[in-house]
């Protein structure tokens, strides 16, 4: 694959699996700032990372192995705080008009507030639980065995549970 | 509230996001044209940076040792062992450096997340186990300007109790730094005082994720 061609695949990768980046984002950065650097730390990764793909993977598996590491990476964390040294004017990917769907009173809404409230690898475990993965999948991503994956996501579900109806009712 | 409910919910955002989402192409060509800069790479240009300023400080203390050495009297005994510790203690720092870097250049994200986060936080925390290891050599700065021509016998008692305070409360720094430096007091808040200066917020992150990731590969029943 030469240059171009790579160049291209690579978009068309990042154009099919665009929300798996944008969701990552969105739960592991509240602030819109860090989040476009977030998301270019992302960009950069996979990347780099495009060469080594082994496609006997799913191109959404391969991105979500990358993305979940750079959003729990504590690297990017200290550099965000830091501001990252060159960040590419506007963001990677976007809303049009910066519009985004942050909310607290709709189911989703308040879904999204418990994830944010998860520790970084419960967060992790949940948003592939949510993206509807295969504990095998999911074991394979998270490099735990599949019964740790089936009881954790059982017991973060059960919290999920009674926290909801909690917020449903204030 | 059924489980599968969470995931309907979830499912709400998917068509906005499939509609309105849009890739910024110019940006993503800076990319693929590696005009963005990934984050480790600023950790690789601090580590090659300090590798640079250690050999240099080696390159002094060595000069200074070996001056010593070839032009030996009693007079520099505190000198050049003040000084070859410091040296010992700079060469492992170098060491360490040569490490850090060798680790950051490997790492690539595309493992598993446990794994890949393991190899991240083992390289911070064998960033913090550096920066107490250093502190080993602050009592023989203390040191290495005393001569056996005029120390101990031509000074005074007062300058005798100022040079044993200073030394000995190098040395009980040092051992105390480098004895509680570690994740077990993350818990004890005189610990979290003490390294909530510089780069203390880091530290602590890296130990509480440290214990998240111990906590979540333990529990597997």
């Amino acid at each position: 694959m030469d240059k171009m061609d790579k160049s291209d695949v690579f978009l068309c990768v990042m154009e099919a699996n665009k929300g798996i980046l944008y969701k990552i984002a969105h739960a592991y950065c509240k602030n819109a700032e860090d989040r476009k650097d977030l998301l270019q730390e992302m960009t950069v990764q996979l990347w780099k990372s495009f060469d080594g793909y082994d496609d006997q993977f799913k191109h959404s598996t391969w991105m979500y192995r990358i993305s979940l590491n750079v959003a729990i990476s504590f690297y990017r964390k200290e550099n965000s705080r830091k501001r990252i040294a060159n960040p590419l004017s506007g963001g990677i990917i976007r809303f049009p008009n910066d519009e985004d769907f942050t909310d607290t009173e709709t189911d989703l809404g308040i879904l999204q507030q418990l994830i944010a409230q998860l520790k970084d690898l419960d967060k992790a475990l949940m948003l592939l639980y949510l993206e509807e993965r295969s504990h095998k999948e999911i074991s394979g991503i998270m490099g735990i065995s599949e019964t740790n994956v089936a009881t954790k996501i059982n017991r973060i579900k059960n919290s999920f549970r009674q926290k909801f109806t909690q917020l449903k009712k204030q | 509230m059924g489980h599968t409910e969470f995931i309907s919910i979830w499912k709400q955002q998917n068509a906005k996001i499939e509609k309105t989402l849009a890739i910024n192409e110019l940006l993503l060509k800076e990319v693929t044209n590696n005009k963005a800069r990934a984050s480790l790479k600023s950790l690789i240009k601090l580590k090659t940076a300090g590798i640079i300023a250690f050999i240099l400080y080696l390159l002094l203390l060595s000069y200074a040792l070996v001056y010593a050495l070839s032009n030996y009297s009693a007079a520099w005994n505190y000198f050049i062992v003040s000084v070859s510790v410091i040296i010992l203690v700079n060469v492992k720092g170098f060491a360490d450096y040569v490490k850090h870097l060798a680790w950051a250049n490997r790492i690539n994200y595309n493992g598993s997340v446990m794994e890949i986060q393991q190899q991240l936080t083992r390289l911070q925390l064998s960033i913090i186990s550096h920066a107490k290891s250093m502190c080993i050599q602050f009592p023989f700065y203390t040191t290495f300007y005393l001569s056996s021509e005029w120390f101990p016998q031509q000074v005074g008692p007062g300058y005798l109790l100022f040079q044993a305070v200073l030394t000995g409360s190098f040395t009980y720094l040092s051992y105390w730094l480098y004895k509680n430096h570690k994740p077990e007091n993350l818990g004890k808040k005189w610990f979290r005082n003490m390294i909530a200066g510089s780069g203390g917020r880091s530290v602590l992150e890296t130990m509480h994720f440290y214990k998240e990731m111990e906590e979540f590969n333990k529990e597997d029943e």
